[in-house]
């Protein structure tokens, strides 16, 4: 990528101004920029913008948009409330000097079709907090976008969940066929699944069928998973044909359920 | 425009264009021992400390590096010959083209995990691609070389 | 992921035999350009070039099949700091080939530096060169091509006699004849029989027919082509380039520049791996001719993307193998029928063909009747060329399914049944004689086989139980296991020839020049314990300094399984003629006849202890005190070998197979080898281990994709995914003791042989999992599924 100016801001007014005024492209991770061939007029990096943080309050967990995937792959505290979903869904992605690199927030604002952790907020109920203070379900801005130029500051958790993450990949280093991860969200259960190869949607009527039991029956599961792949669009790519992906959702949504409800 | 980055303990004041990134900057600067392998954050080749991190330095814009700590293999050179006698004694060197990021991403390693199982072994260095080893040597090698410093 | 590291520990210190018999031989000795290469000290040619080198860009054709109609440089030249841009023009109009094999090339000479047709996504168009990298990637992108585009072939089975013609150009030729056809297509045929196939299948009463079909697959060397070029003092070109063959490279360059030889000199600095991608001229004449036209130094280095898109790959493959054996299991006739895809130009595309028969075929050397034939055809894609293995790996791919099909249908343990065809000690195959590469071969007899202990120690090692190939470890889950065993060669008998020079120096140390071609295998550190131990001195004492065409002596170079046979048998022969002259020496000095002085731990001595020199004392006195008889004591020897002792080797593997997804999982990879005295036990360990690796990798995840209209889409290593740490649970190797009376300290190959296996392997051990035989590589999950759900549905109908 070419990148014409620069600019680090100090601060999120600073930032939104170049982005909405200045027709700024935001810079997360910086990954794969190498690999775009576009050329922008002036590139704006948040890596001075203090957005990089995991912080507990009473009802929600805070996650800054330049927190690394490491960080997310290594945090207690979001092990402690969440399980090994974190560290099973983007351990797999390359290595830790990539994974040292690349954001959260870069990762939803591009709503990449082959993300896992797009899929994991998603089945986390995470909320997507632009600046200033624009909070949006993460799971309909993976599926509308956003409405003009924007910055995001933040991603709202809940306080907890029993969750868990399943994908099917040719090797390790490669890129998921297909993804899912489910959560017992103590009232209700969510599903989604993602690298479809298109990105991550809930599974609304899988989470239908399952309901408000944190005990669903292996009738209820098998029903679930089935519908999963029903009420998706599926896709082929280089790695899988959609055929593939729709006949093995089910197989690993049923397997997460079970992994969750035990 | 230029940059002021902190290399293996010296300060360096490097020209740099704002698209380009960090692998190619150092080269340029004589830093040769940071390798291009592949374009696309894939292989592990490129690895850099930044802040004693490990990032893969082609996916790093330079100019984001401004003001930095960076550490390539020559600047952690005494620990990375102990390394090496380890990965020689297997055979494990190989071509050598990965190793420079390889070792360091190792020694990093060594930093982060108390008494890593293998697994755990090759998760932490799974960014660092080899085509000639198959892995084997390398763990065989790891394994001796972990044990022998932490004794 | 397979997690079973605790279960299975990593091998460890080989117990050899062979050890106790040498001082330096089958020693682990370091690589003595390890530690220099972790810490990353300047040795690649990238890291080498000269900072006022400009910086080559080549623009690649867009289309699989076009014609030029018209280059516009203009506004590439008017950009500031581009040098030069380049086009078919600016060429010699001579064909050659880039195939770096002997002379004359079994390669048809079909291609030009640069053309006025393209024939695959990202053929050559034109160089640019420019004082920076930005500079010169922005005016390849100025350089206007206005291009007639043709109607490509793509697929390798509608090849042969379509219509379109993919070399119809009248000057394009074969060397010598390699059934060499361009107007059906043909890149190169060949056929064979002996005895009478048809008649011995007729009569046998079990038979089977298998067809495999193997995919192009990447070499992915870590280091990407580079090289950079400069004109020396003396005005010559010299080229530092990243190569597997120095001297291959000079010799086609200078046909390809029409340039005498000895105004080029090509040199190899360290390279980031090879196997096989490295052997060839991609990049070289590019560099030459910017340098050539400016005389300015000129650097490249391809992208990923280019390596990808414009390097080679393995030939993809058909492979049809028909068996006829009684119903002991007895062997009768094969017969053997391959397609083979070159791709837009027919580099290797004899030889590669004809290996899948020569390097596989006299495993069986038992049968009545043997027949190998079929055709190499061009097709819109990028080219194929060597790559470890080399139509071993495919042909045997083939042949070891169809064996497997016959244990099935015996009712035979598969190791069984091929303990009771397969060739021995002491035997011979007529395919040694009949098949060479590209040529007649050469009749030898097998002087070292250990594929019983191979098979005996790989059962061991893996748990092979023949009433248990498969079990279910969770619902939906099976592990199973298969196997197969493998040949190779060492080197190409009476075609590889390699040469060593070895001199005394002041301080009593040697420096061994050699023309060989480490690519990172460390076959410098191979060469050196060789040395060492004939001349009888340590490996701190010799110096190497290899693959230079002005400072070494000639060698082929490193393909062909050949540097540890044939150059390491030239290094014997060296240090030997070389001890002769220095016990001459020392003799004429003591004033004895030589055959009364010994060398011994660093010193020369008459028999009876009279007299006595030191190696070091004596270095100074031939050099500085002798007077009269003061010389440089220096030998060179050079080596063919009359024959190519194949290495042998026992694949076992488990797999885990998840019935559900279709995924598999190599738990286990076991190879047993039989190559001869390891020089190096570790290096050698180490080849075995990466070939394994890559076999693997081969089998179950790397596919060379493309679109409809003949566009890579599998271009970088984000789609072309290679094996990572963390995808096989253990792969577990041994070498068995073997001494190959031929060889170098009793050696043969080891670099190429442990990539053969793990296709058929893995593939008979999916069919004991469920029963199916996958026939389209790679395995990936899609495919196994597909063929679960198939043959479910086709049995409930």
């Amino acid at each position: 990528m070419e990148i014409r100016e620069y600019a680090r801001p100090k601060s999120m007014d600073e930032a939104m101004h170049l982005i909405h005024e200045e027709h700024g492209t935001a810079i997360g991770g910086s990954a794969w920029l190498r690999t775009n061939t576009k050329t922008v007029m002036l590139g704006v990096d948040l890596s001075d913008l203090g957005l990089e943080y995991i912080r507990e309050f009473q009802d929600h967990i805070e996650i800054g948009a330049m927190t690394t995937y490491r960080e997310l792959e290594t945090s207690l505290l979001l092990a402690s409330r969440f399980g090994k979903i974190f560290s099973t869904a983007v351990g797999h992605i390359v290595g830790i000097q990539l994974r040292s690199i690349i954001t959260v927030g870069g990762t939803v604002a591009g709503r990449y079709g082959f993300s896992d952790l797009n899929t994991t907020l998603c089945a986390l109920g995470a909320r997507v907090v632009f600046y200033p203070n624009i909070e949006e379900d993460l799971a309909s801005f993976i599926e509308k976008g956003y409405a003009g130029p924007f910055l995001i500051e933040k991603i709202i958790l809940p306080s907890s969940a029993r969750a868990a993450y399943q994908q099917m990949r040719i090797s390790e280093n490669d890129f998921p066929i297909i993804n899912t991860a489910v959560a017992w969200m103590g009232t209700e259960w969510r599903v989604a699944a993602g690298s479809r190869p298109a990105a991550a949607r809930l599974c609304r009527n899988a989470m239908k069928i399952l309901a408000d039991s944190a005990n669903p029956s292996n009738e209820q599961i098998e029903a679930a998973a089935q519908e999963s792949s029903k009420e998706l669009q599926f896709g082929s790519d280089i790695r899988a044909s959609a055929t593939y992906r729709q006949k093995i959702l089910p197989v690993l949504v049923r397997r997460a359920l079970l992994e969750v409800r035990g | 425009m230029t940059i002021t980055i902190y290399i293996n303990g010296k300060r360096e004041i490097l020209e740099c264009q704002p698209g380009d990134m960090l692998t190619e900057v150092l080269r340029k600067a004589g830093y040769v021992e940071v390798k291009k392998g592949c374009d696309t954050a894939s292989c592990g080749a490129c690895t850099v400390l930044i802040e004693d991190k490990p990032v893969l330095s082609c996916s790093y814009l330079a100019v984001r590096a401004d003001g930095k700590r960076i550490t390539t293999i020559q600047g952690v050179a005494e620990e990375a010959k102990k390394f090496a006698q380890f990965l020689t004694a297997e055979g494990a060197d190989q071509c050598g083209f990965c190793a420079p990021g390889f070792a360091l991403t190792v020694l990093s390693m060594k930093k982060e995990l108390r008494n890593p199982s293998e697994a755990e072994i090759r998760h932490y260095l799974s960014g660092n691609l080899c085509r000639c080893s198959g892995y084997e040597g390398q763990i065989r090698a790891i394994k001796k070389y972990l044990e022998a410093v932490h004794d | 992921m397979i997690d079973n590291f605790d279960s299975i520990p990593p091998a460890d210190s080989k117990t050899l035999k062979a050890t106790q018999k040498f001082n330096v031989i089958a020693h682990d000795i370091a690589k003595i350009d390890g530690e220099g290469l972790v810490l990353g000290r300047p040795a690649f040619a990238d890291d080498l070039a000269p900072a006022n080198a400009l910086y080559v860009k080549l623009v690649r054709s867009p289309h699989a099949f076009a014609r030029i109609i018209s280059i516009d440089p203009s506004e590439a030249l008017a950009l500031p700091g581009v040098a030069c841009v380049l086009t078919w023009k600016d060429c010699p109009r001579v064909p050659i080939t880039r195939a770096g094999q002997g002379n004359p090339e079994p390669s048809p000479h079909d291609r030009f530096i640069l053309d006025e047709y393209v024939r695959y996504v990202g053929d050559e168009v034109a160089v640019v060169a420019a004082e920076d990298e930005a500079t010169a990637e922005k005016a390849a992108m100025l350089v206007k091509v206005q291009y007639e585009v043709l109607q490509p072939v793509l697929d390798f089975e509608k090849a042969l006699d379509n219509p379109i013609v993919i070399h119809p150009e009248p000057e394009i030729h074969e060397m010598f004849p390699i059934g060499f056809e361009p107007k059906r297509n043909i890149a190169a045929a060949y056929n064979m029989e002996i005895g009478n196939v048809e008649q011995e299948l007729a009569k046998s009463p079990v038979q089977v027919e298998t067809t495999v079909h193997t995919q192009a697959q990447q070499h992915v060397a870590l280091e990407p082509h580079t090289a950079f070029s400069y004109i020396d003092i003396h005005g010559r070109l010299v080229i530092v380039t990243s190569t597997q063959n120095p001297w291959h490279t000079r010799r086609l360059l200078a046909l390809a520049l029409q340039m005498p030889l000895r105004q080029i000199r090509i040199i190899k600095p360290r390279i980031g791996g090879g196997f096989g991608g490295k052997q060839h001229i991609h990049i070289e004449p590019y560099v030459a001719m910017v340098t050539l036209k400016t005389g300015k130094p000129a650097r490249l280095a391809l992208t990923r993307r280019e390596v990808f898109e414009a390097t080679f790959t393995r030939h993809e493959m058909r492979v049809k193998v028909r068996l006829g054996a009684n119903s002991d299991g007895k062997l009768n006739a094969i017969d053997m029928q391959v397609l083979s895809n070159t791709g837009a130009y027919g580099e290797h595309a004899l030889t590669v063909f004809m290996v899948a028969g020569s390097k596989t075929l006299p495993l069986y050397n038992k049968v009545n009747a043997v027949r190998f034939g079929g055709h190499v055809v061009y097709t819109n894609k990028v080219s194929a060329g060597a790559f470890r293995g080399y139509g071993a790996i495919q042909g045997l791919t083939g042949l070891e399914s169809a064996m497997d099909e016959l244990a099935h249908k015996i009712g035979i343990d598969p190791v069984e049944l091929r303990r009771k065809n397969m060739i021995h000690e002491g035997e011979t195959s007529d395919v040694f004689r009949i098949m060479g590469e590209g040529t007649e071969g050469v009749a030898m007899t097998i002087e070292s086989c250990k594929l019983e202990e191979c098979i005996a120690r790989g059962k061991e090692l893996i748990g092979w139980n023949p009433d248990r190939l498969v079990w279910e470890v969770a619902p939906g889950k099976v592990r199973a296991m298969g196997m197969a065993i493998a040949m190779q060669g060492s080197g190409l008998p009476l075609i590889d020839m390699g040469s060593a020079r070895i001199e005394f120096q002041d301080g009593g140390f040697f420096k061994l020049h050699v023309g060989a071609t480490d690519l990172g295998t460390g076959s410098d550190t191979i060469l050196a314990q060789i040395a060492a131990e004939e001349l009888g001195v340590d490996v701190e004492s010799i110096v190497v300094y290899s693959s230079d065409t002005d400072n070494t002596p000639f060698d082929v170079g490193a393909y062909a399984s050949s540097t540890t046979y044939v150059s390491g048998s030239a290094v014997v022969k060296a240090a030997r003629s070389l001890k002769k002259k220095l016990i001459e020496a020392v003799a004429q000095k003591f004033g004895v006849d030589p055959a009364f002085v010994i060398f011994d731990n660093k010193t020369f001595k008459t028999l009876n202890g009279s007299k006595s020199l030191s190696l070091y004392d004596f270095s100074f006195d031939t050099l500085y005190h002798d007077g009269e008889r003061m010389k440089t004591i220096e030998a060179t020897e050079s080596f063919t070998g009359a024959k190519s002792p194949p290495p042998y080797l026992a694949g076992f593997v488990e797999i885990e197979l998840d019935k559900e997804t279709g995924k598999v999982e190599v738990v286990h990879y076991v190879s047993v080898a039989d190559v001869g005295t390891p020089i190096n036990p570790n290096l050698a360990t180490i080849q075995i281990e990466g070939a394994a690796l890559q076999g693997i990798g081969l089998a179950l995840y790397e596919d060379v994709r493309y679109s409809e209209r003949g566009h890579m889409l599998s271009h970088n290593l984000m789609t072309y995914a290679i094996p990572s740490r963390e995808d096989v649970g253990r792969i577990t190797v041994e070498l068995v003791d073997s001494y190959e009376p031929s060889g170098p300290f009793g050696a043969k190959s080891a670099g190429e042989i442990g990539i053969d296996t793990p296709p058929a392997a893995i593939s008979n051990a999916i069919r004991n999992a469920i029963g199916i035989r996958l026939t389209d590589y790679p395995f990936t999950p899609e495919r196994v599924l597909m063929a679960i759900d198939k043959a479910k549905t086709e049995g409930a109908n």
